[in-house]
């Protein structure tokens, strides 16, 4: 049903381009949950301490 | 039962296409687009964009049609007053049209689909909102498969923006030329160097651009994938820079739009009460305001709930009127960049595909303000192939005319010979009354401008 020619030239791009904003945009996807699970382990080492 | 008429603009995707019926807009939707009708319905992505109005609704009448050969269903799509193009589009009409496609595509990749093609066309201002009008654009999203609407995107959203903004608002009308969008090449070797060195217009436009030229007619292999984040990081960073082109009217302070008139505060606000008073007579359902300005005249209408359209031909001031319709969430209002001595004649294919812009609506007022003696005297047009004009254009006619002791007028005639002997009040009046019946006549107070309201002759 695709009816637009996507054009070699493009699709060889995005495959080119797809690598790094791809990586990119998973990192900041995931950047909150890779953020505090080091903070959650970080908080762990240092049991009693206040969280000023 | 009158026939079926295909419309002329509706040919190019087999999945279905527009037809009108007794006045009626519907789409005939074909079978071999079937499964993914039925997956753009059943995955609830249609009524999730019909929520956030990013897309026309429609109702389903497939009941009450006799199913043609190779038709699966008949919808009919609720209808858009007026069809606009992206080259009659402001920067940020252009820029939220571009902006509204992405947000579309990512909720449909939420949805497991993906639109097959991104044309700035199949957008349309409605109800002071862009949305999609192509319900047809939608299909199945393979994992990993790269976008088949990436260039179409570039070059109609991407291309036109970045020159728009880097370059001269000017070249947004480009479009009007190249009718699938402005070729990467050509945005290429237009937009300044600066761009070279931010990586997401030298990825989009430039690199683009380059690998078009050195891969063309060279096949890719049908399973090539890019990876589970891929299409997702490339709609992210389109959307990431298209907010971040801007475009700003010269010297504007949105202020001195405002105040671009020479008469008195008490001058200006009679003209709004005379044009409230003669508008009111009129009981126009839809009016096209021509010369609008920043649109200040076209709420008179607009605000009291009559569908309006405001069209000039300064980028600027259509720019300013478009932001404040979104800031105050206008509904009734369209802003449109307009040039009246160059109008949108019929283009693409037979000159059909896309309509001149005076036969896609038929007003039943028109205002003229602050109009005629830019036609009449910047632009050499004679009054009698104005008033010509006007008469073929609606039944009722609100007009200033501004005779030449104005200093708006003086101004015009400054640098040149005046050659314009005919440009007084009383052959403005001998000749619009060849066309139009004056029913109401009134001077703005503390000035030397009349102001009119004509109603057609009957023929």
């Amino acid at each position: 049903m695709a009816y637009l020619d996507p054009g070699s030239g493009s699709i060889l791009l995005q495959l080119l381009i797809a690598a790094l904003l791809g990586t990119l945009f998973a990192l900041r996807t995931y950047w909150g949950k890779i953020m505090s699970f080091f903070n959650k382990l970080f908080s762990r080492q240092k049991p009693g301490e206040d969280n000023e | 039962m009158s026939e079926r008429v295909r419309l002329p603009a509706s040919f190019r995707d087999p999945s279905g296409f527009l037809f009108q019926h007794a006045d009626r807009l519907y789409r005939q939707i074909n079978a071999s687009y079937a499964p993914h009708y039925e997956e753009f319905i059943g995955s609830g992505l249609y009524q999730s964009l019909v929520d956030d109005k990013w897309i026309i609704p429609h109702s389903d009448v497939t009941a009450n049609w006799d199913l043609p050969e190779g038709a699966f269903k008949i919808i009919r799509p609720e209808m858009i007053p007026l069809i606009s193009y992206p080259f009659e589009w402001s920067f940020s009409q252009l820029k939220d049209a571009a902006l509204t496609t992405l947000r579309i595509q990512k909720k449909a990749m939420q949805f497991g689909m993906t639109l097959k093609d991104s044309s700035a066309y199949n957008i349309q201002f409605h109800r002071g909102h862009p949305l999609l009008i192509d319900t047809l654009s939608f299909e199945h999203l393979a994992q990993g498969k790269p976008w088949i609407g990436y260039r179409q995107f570039c070059q109609h959203f991407l291309a036109p923006l970045a020159l728009m903004a880097m370059r001269d608002v000017r070249l947004g009308m480009l479009l009007r030329t190249y009718i699938d969008g402005i070729p990467l090449d050509l945005a290429s070797a237009l937009l300044p160097l600066r761009t070279r060195f931010n990586f997401s217009l030298q990825s989009h436009i430039h690199l683009h651009a380059a690998a078009e030229k050195r891969f063309a007619g060279k096949s890719v292999k049908k399973n090539t994938t890019m990876g589970t984040y891929g299409l997702a990081g490339i709609i992210d960073n389109l959307e990431r820079t298209i907010k971040k082109l801007q475009w700003e009217p010269r010297g504007t302070a949105w202020g001195t739009y405002y105040a671009m008139h020479n008469y008195t505060e008490k001058a200006f606000e009679h003209k709004k009460e005379l044009v409230k008073k003669f508008f009111m007579e009129t009981k126009a359902t839809c009016v096209w305001d021509l010369g609008a300005n920043t649109g200040v005249f076209s709420r008179i209408a607009s605000e009291g709930g009559v569908p309006t359209i405001a069209f000039d031909m300064d980028p600027g001031a259509v720019e300013v009127n478009y932001l404040n319709t979104r800031a105050k969430d206008e509904t009734y209002l369209l802003p449109l960049l307009i040039d009246l001595t160059n109008p949108t004649p019929g283009l693409g294919w037979a000159n059909k595909e896309r309509t001149p812009i005076l036969d896609r609506g038929k007003p039943d007022a028109v205002f003229a303000l602050a109009l005629i003696h830019h036609l009449a005297i910047s632009h050499n047009v004679p009054l009698d192939n104005l008033a010509d004009f006007f008469s073929k254009l609606g039944h009722w006619l609100i007009v200033e005319f501004i005779p030449k002791e104005d200093s708006q007028v003086q101004k015009l005639l400054a640098h040149r010979e005046d050659i314009f002997d005919g440009y007084t009040r009383d052959h403005f009046e001998k000749i619009f009354g060849r066309y139009f019946k004056t029913r109401r006549k009134e001077t703005i107070a503390g000035s030397v401008r009349t102001l009119y309201l004509m109603e057609k002759n009957a023929k």
